[in-house]
């Protein structure tokens, strides 16, 4: 059983009776049981994964209508709640946390025969972009299990990459789909804000996180975002895509096709193998007939400042809510006052998390909030401003999707203003609501390397056309794992 | 000068469903924590969904205070820890980046007094606490989130108040107002709340929160002045600070809220779109609200002579006016119009008996209708209003059951009068010598009729019979 | 500029208890130094904007019970009430 396949392959596979849902899942059942102790992408797994895939089996032999889906076996970020499965966010104050209802993606992926084979690990409440701040321990990169995977949806990135499923989903904050996309060579994908509904994902940073897809190809991407993607009256930010199909005339190629360089994420601090992996991915696109020149987005300096200070603040408000009374923890309430309950309460959290709880106390407090958060929110006007100028004149904007390197687990743990220069190219998409996909283009001493490329608003599709034809340019060498 | 300025906070009663979910908004119905869903109680992963009908309310009552609508509303977070508040932050409307909340500044007249409108908001209502336990050591905090998210309007009015007197005039109007527009009943439990900001000559502002009725609305703004002109009579500071009213006691008590606590950290609401509301939707929104009851009073006065004083209480109850509305015609309007403001009023003073009351529109038409035709007498009338109310019967059918229809049927009448001129041979001559003194012999017919017999009729047969 | 004073207000302004806050105080100042970069972007003249959306698009106002018992999945006191500690 070859367990390597991407999702297209597997639908059509089950379908023509070749194999057989249940013998996947249970194959990529024990891939995990067999990887997973040194990789720890998983925090629980489907224990009726096999009994979910017979099902379908059935229905294939007996000529019934089939989900879209087939039974493939995805993993979903601990942070998406699926009914009656615990989703604990990787945090403590979760722990025990069962969601008494489906996110709109799961419900969508139920609909078309899906099966959820576990859920997988993030830095808690996804703060973080290297997987490291899990309560439940770190995740590990398959290319090389000393360095970290990305994050925070490396939970997600891993197990695509690992093969302990054929495609995940993931959200994205602030690069949190398209990081360890890069860091461990799979298809990352953040569609424009909106496109899908995040209903059922835990809020971090609600203005500007969106759920995306992890998988082995664009292809697979465009397949998941058929699915999931569209109106939901329980997202009012949600937007009408007209149920695009994302996978018809993928292969449309990108000639004549104007692709800015963004100058801004390609300057200072960029690692030598990564610059010379996106001058290459540069070339491969003219040589398909693209046209590309440089652009600059001035704002971008200031992107990382206004993402820390716009995320830190609604992530403030967004787990105020975890005071322990209605859900959480055991913790008894007799004998303490109110105050002092919760606060002892909230001791759970990780130290990331409260970290940016204390800059989200302070960055919009009647103090401060005019020298940082109504600045940072005019930063990501006028970004957004910029863009869309630049948009004007390109069709696309290309960039690295990390300016460096993958490095190694606790090598940047307590430095978070270096960790911030990580984020650079990944955040401008967020702030500015842009759809952007990373592609696995490169791998440099055995790490990988992601090529970003970012369209306008509800120019998905266009954005999914030219992640294809580069993903075409590149065959890539297997993981050693 | 004493300065009052009010902040009231109205639920939008008559909607079906809550503010950002689909639970129901009259949450009195149901048993503790059975009108809640994830929404509601803020589980992780849920979001608010916006109730359509709640903005176009809350924009009726901007309109009918005369406030500026924005072409766009936007919601802000206020963040603090209380154990009411499911997700411990509120979903409420602010100014902050130009005028995004429901309604802009307005005015309304008292009197001769114009009360400026600061601003409207629509927001949220928390959930309910109950404390139990025997001592407060052992107090126990129980929390009922039926009413959390239920819509609720803010309005809050300048410092123009100068009495409680004013604060109450203002109050009455302002109810009937939003129970007129349909949006708001305002007699149900909880549905009025109000803090006030209260403030003597020489002294700081006092905020005076939690204040549960409109009743004490005006209870707490006179506690609160006479609390500090006695200070200030002593000589002793009015210091600014936030007082809570023990609705027990009726006396204000300073809560000592930390300073900490006041930090909101307001900030946009990413889960919500900022809402268009073009010109268009107003407009609609305009002519679909009901007549404002000024109008009506004006309407009732000038179109069918209604007293002033009566077309006043009139239009300014909802229950009466409505009732007016659809039983009267051209013809009728004013016995209408006195049959319920000298009848039923009496008969149906209490909320209770409003709503246990079987009277409709088509009962006052037919009692005025047939008052007019003089097949009832008004005393057989007032009787048969009684029976309406606590039976609902068809007024025939009460005419029937108790008797009262007016005797018309000549024939049966003139063997009455027959018998009242035999009875009576000094009063007949005497009405013979004296037409004046023929009323003596109507009575004693009405007397053998029990106030039935057709007055006209009695008088024109009396006559003939005399000569 | 962020002491270990103001670190102690915030975390009380935001409920978590901290055993030791000077462990805090380096990296939440780092953090909150680097937004000092904000002050040299030139934006103050900019328009804060947000999605829009019509009156039209939003939830018909409809009675919908949630389609079972949460109070049952919640942490709960006698089956009925959310228990809360004491308020001071």
């Amino acid at each position: 059983m070859n367990l390597k396949i991407p999702a297209l392959e597997f639908v059509q596979e089950v379908k023509n009776g070749n194999i057989s849902a249940e013998d996947f899942v249970a194959k990529t059942l024990e891939r995990i049981q067999s990887v997973d102790d040194k990789l720890h992408a998983f925090l629980s797994v489907n224990e009726k994964a096999i009994d979910q895939a017979r099902v379908i089996d059935k229905k294939v032999k007996s000529g019934d209508k089939v989900g879209a889906c087939f039974g493939m076996p995805i993993s979903i970020k601990d942070n998406i709640c699926i009914k009656d499965s615990k989703t604990t966010c990787a945090s403590k104050m979760l722990e025990n946390f069962v969601a008494p209802y489906d996110a709109t993606v799961i419900t969508k992926l139920k609909e078309e025969d899906a099966i959820f084979v576990g859920k997988v690990n993030l830095d808690e409440f996804a703060m973080g972009l290297t997987t490291e701040f899990s309560a439940f321990g770190p995740s590990k990169n398959p290319w090389n299990t000393e360095y970290v995977p990305g994050g925070s949806s490396g939970g997600s990135a891993v197990s695509v990459s690992a093969f302990e499923c054929v495609a995940s989903l993931g959200s994205d904050t602030g690069g949190s789909v398209r990081n360890p996309a890069s860091f461990c060579s799979t298809v990352g994908y953040k569609p424009t804000y909106g496109l899908i509904s995040r209903y059922g994902l835990i809020s971090y940073a609600n203005s500007i996180e969106q759920i995306g897809p992890l998988t082995r190809t664009v292809k697979d991407a465009a397949f998941i975002l058929n699915i999931i993607s569209g109106l939901d009256p329980n997202d009012n930010t949600t937007v009408d895509n007209k149920n695009e199909d994302y996978l018809s005339e993928i292969d449309s190629g990108i000639e004549g096709k104007k692709i800015g360089i963004i100058k801004e994420m390609i300057g200072d601090g960029i690692d030598p193998a990564v610059l010379s992996a996106t001058k290459d991915a540069i070339s491969k696109l003219e040589s398909l007939g693209a046209i590309c020149e440089e652009v600059s987005l001035d704002m971008v300096k200031y992107s990382v400042a206004a993402y820390y200070t716009i995320t830190a603040t609604e992530a403030g408000s967004n787990l105020a809510r975890y005071d322990n009374l209605r859900y959480g923890y055991d913790f008894p309430v007799e004998g303490y006052e109110f105050n002092s309950y919760i606060s002892k309460a909230r001791e759970n959290f990780g130290p990331e998390v409260i970290r940016r709880m204390i800059i989200g106390g302070f960055v919009p407090s009647a103090g401060h909030a005019g020298k940082y958060f109504l600045k940072a929110m005019k930063v990501k006007s006028k970004l957004t401003r910029e863009i869309n100028e630049a948009f004007k004149k390109f069709d696309l904007l290309i960039a690295p999707t990390v300016p460096i390197m993958p490095f190694k687990i606790g090598e940047k743990i307590d430095d978070p203003v270096s960790l911030f220069l990580v984020d650079i190219n990944t955040v401008t998409a967020n702030l500015t609501g842009k759809p952007a996909i990373s592609v696995p283009f490169a791998i440099s001493n055995g790490l990988p390397i992601g090529i970003q490329l970012l369209a306008d608003s509800m120019q998905d599709k266009l954005l999914l056309q030219a992640a294809y034809a580069l993903e075409q340019t590149v065959t890539l060498p297997e993981v050693p794992i | 000068m004493t300065k009052i300025g009010l902040e009231i906070h109205c639920q939008l009663t008559n909607l079906e469903s809550k503010l950002f979910c689909s639970c129901k908004a009259n949450y009195r119905e149901f048993g503790i924590n059975e009108n809640i869903c994830p929404i509601c109680v803020g589980l992780p992963g849920s979001l608010p969904r916006l109730n359509q009908e709640a903005v176009k309310k809350a924009t009726m009552i901007a309109i009918a205070l005369n406030c500026s609508t924005p072409e766009k509303i936007a919601f802000f977070r206020k963040n603090y820890f209380y154990p009411d508040l499911p997700k411990n932050f509120q979903i409420t409307q602010l100014n902050i980046y130009g005028d995004t909340s429901i309604g802009g500044a307005g005015s309304i007249m008292v009197g001769d007094k114009k009360i400026n409108i600061t601003r409207i908001q629509l927001e949220e209502d928390p959930g309910r606490l109950i404390y139990e336990g025997s001592s407060s050591k052992n107090l126990i905090t129980l929390a009922d989130y039926n009413r959390a998210g239920t819509p609720l309007v803010e309005i809050v009015t300048e410092p123009d108040f100068e009495s409680p007197k004013q604060v109450r005039d203002f109050l009455n109007i302002l109810s009937d107002l939003l129970e007129n527009l349909g949006v708001s009943d305002p007699g149900l439990e909880g549905a009025m709340r109000a803090d006030a900001n209260v403030s003597i000559e020489g002294g700081k502002k006092v905020e005076i929160k939690n204040i549960g009725s409109f009743h004490d609305l005006e209870k707490a703004t006179h506690f609160e002045i006479t609390r500090q002109e006695s200070l200030h009579s002593r000589d002793i500071e009015i210091i600014q600070e936030t007082r809570h009213w023990d609705d027990q006691r009726k006396i204000t008590i300073s809560s000592r809220s930390k300073e900490e606590d006041l930090d909101y950290r307001y900030f946009l609401e990413g889960d919500i779109p900022w809402v268009t509301i073009d010109s268009e939707i107003k407009e609609k929104l305009k002519s679909e609200m009901p007549e404002s009851i000024s109008s009506k009073k004006e309407r009732y006065v000038s179109k069918y002579n209604i007293p002033g004083q009566v077309a006043d209480v009139l239009s300014s109850d909802k229950f009466y006016s409505d009732l007016f509305e659809e039983s009267h015609t051209e013809s009728n309007a004013k016995e209408v119009a006195n049959i319920i403001t000298t009848d039923l009023m009496g008969l149906v003073d209490t909320r209770e008996k409003r709503e246990e009351s079987k009277i409709t529109a088509t009962h006052l038409k037919d009692l005025a209708d047939s008052i007019q035709s003089g097949k009832i007498s008004r005393n057989s009338a007032k009787n048969a209003l009684h029976e309406i109310v606590k039976t609902g019967k068809g007024l025939s059918q009460i005419i029937l059951e108790l008797d009262l229809g007016n005797v018309s049927d000549e024939s049966e009448l003139l063997g009455i009068i027959q018998k009242v001129i035999s009875e009576e041979p000094q009063a007949v001559e005497q009405a013979k010598s004296n037409p004046q003194t023929i009323n003596y012999l109507v009575g004693k017919v009405m007397q053998k009729t029990k106030g039935k017999a057709d007055p006209t009729l009695t008088l024109d047969l009396l006559k003939k019979q005399l000569g | 500029m962020v002491t270990e004073e103001e670190i102690k207000h915030v975390a009380k302004l935001m409920r978590i208890e901290i055993d030791d806050y000077a462990e805090y105080v380096n990296k939440v100042h780092a953090m909150i130094d680097y937004f000092d970069v904000l002050d040299s972007a030139g934006v103050e003249s900019e328009e804060i904007t947000m999605q829009e959306i019509p009156i039209s698009n939003l939830r018909e106002d409809k009675y919908i019970p949630f389609n079972e018992k949460l109070i049952e999945k919640l942490k709960n006191y006698k089956g009925t009430y959310v228990r809360a500690p004491k308020m001071s």
